[in-house]
């Protein structure tokens, strides 16, 4: 089925159509386990004395990090954590393997432990590859508002690959 | 590290490197901070099973490793307005992995500093893996 595979009316149909918001979370934990992760001793990501003697209102979330979304059991990815929100567009991709295909990021604002976050959504491109092993680019947008200020802080464009 | 300013930057320049070296605890650990638990990072039998010859290192993480190295050079003054990249190419747990950036262009515009680098990960081989663009405003020494 997968080698068949093509994109159908019905699946470009879904592009533009928005998710509803979902809320993302950036706490000094999270912050912290992040900056960990990433391998950083920048004490801006770890210590708040130290982040707030330079002007931020608390530990900065390194560069890639725009919170964790809240996580409900039975309504987020349990491998992923992403929501599955209702609404939003909706593929029947066919293909098993998936890969992160890349990541581009916007700033318009610093983002700092405390911030919740509000994330919307919408598919903004597919593109099937079709020499060789078919597969399938699946582009999303995503857009990031303060939820105490309502300024946007993120975009961000997010490729997966299924092939 | 030294505050870089507009003003001392020209195209063609090349930002300090950052070399990278993931452990498997390192991708458990940036796991555990961003939320993807995809096994194909973790758990070697999962990995192979997809085809994949073994543990791969997260093209986000990568992503975020560009980020650190734009963050460290860019100072305590300098702002990272829009980093990106695409996944090219995988790498693997105990392999270097060398974070490089390149300006390509600086011009000024409302009131503020721009730089745009070519940034992207690298393999021991020179091969490069996660290939990206990046801009970036530095603060002017006057």
């Amino acid at each position: 089925m997968a080698e068949e595979f093509q994109i159908t009316d019905e699946m470009r149909a879904q592009i533009g159509k928005e998710s509803e918001p979902w809320e993302y979370e950036v706490t000094t934990t999270s912050v912290r386990m992040y900056a960990r992760g990433i391998g950083s001793d920048d004490p801006i990501h770890y210590d708040v004395d130290f982040a707030k003697s330079q002007g931020f209102r608390s530990i900065v979330a390194p560069l890639g990090y725009i919170g964790t979304p809240v996580f409900l059991p039975g309504k987020n990815d349990p491998t992923f954590g992403f929501p599955r929100r209702e609404g939003g567009p909706r593929l029947n991709i066919p293909f098993r393997g998936l890969l992160d295909g890349g990541t581009e990021t916007e700033y318009f604002d610093v983002i700092c432990a405390g911030d919740t976050l509000v994330e919307t959504s919408h598919l903004a491109d597919l593109k099937l590859r079709e020499s060789g092993r078919p597969m399938l680019f699946v582009t999303n947008e995503a857009v990031y508002k303060n939820k105490e200020t309502g300024k946007v802080v993120a975009k961000q464009r997010l490729t997966s690959i299924h092939m | 590290m030294a505050q870089v300013y507009f003003e001392d930057v020209k195209v063609g320049d090349e930002v300090p490197q950052l070399k990278k070296n993931c452990s498997t605890q390192q991708l458990v650990l940036w796991a555990a901070g961003s939320g993807d638990f995809y096994q194909i990072h973790y758990d070697k039998d999962f990995a192979q099973r997809t085809g994949l010859k073994g543990l791969i290192v997260h093209g986000a993480l990568k992503n975020a490793f560009l980020g650190q190295l734009l963050h460290d050079w860019a100072g305590e003054k300098g702002h990272v307005r829009k980093f990106g990249c695409a996944y090219r190419g995988m790498d693997e747990p105990d392999q270097d992995i060398l974070c490089r950036g390149v300006v390509t262009k600086t011009y000024q515009d409302g009131g503020k500093n721009y730089v745009e680098l070519d940034v992207w990960t690298e393999k021991p081989d020179g091969a490069k893996t996660s290939p990206g663009t990046a801009v970036v405003t530095l603060p002017s020494k006057n």
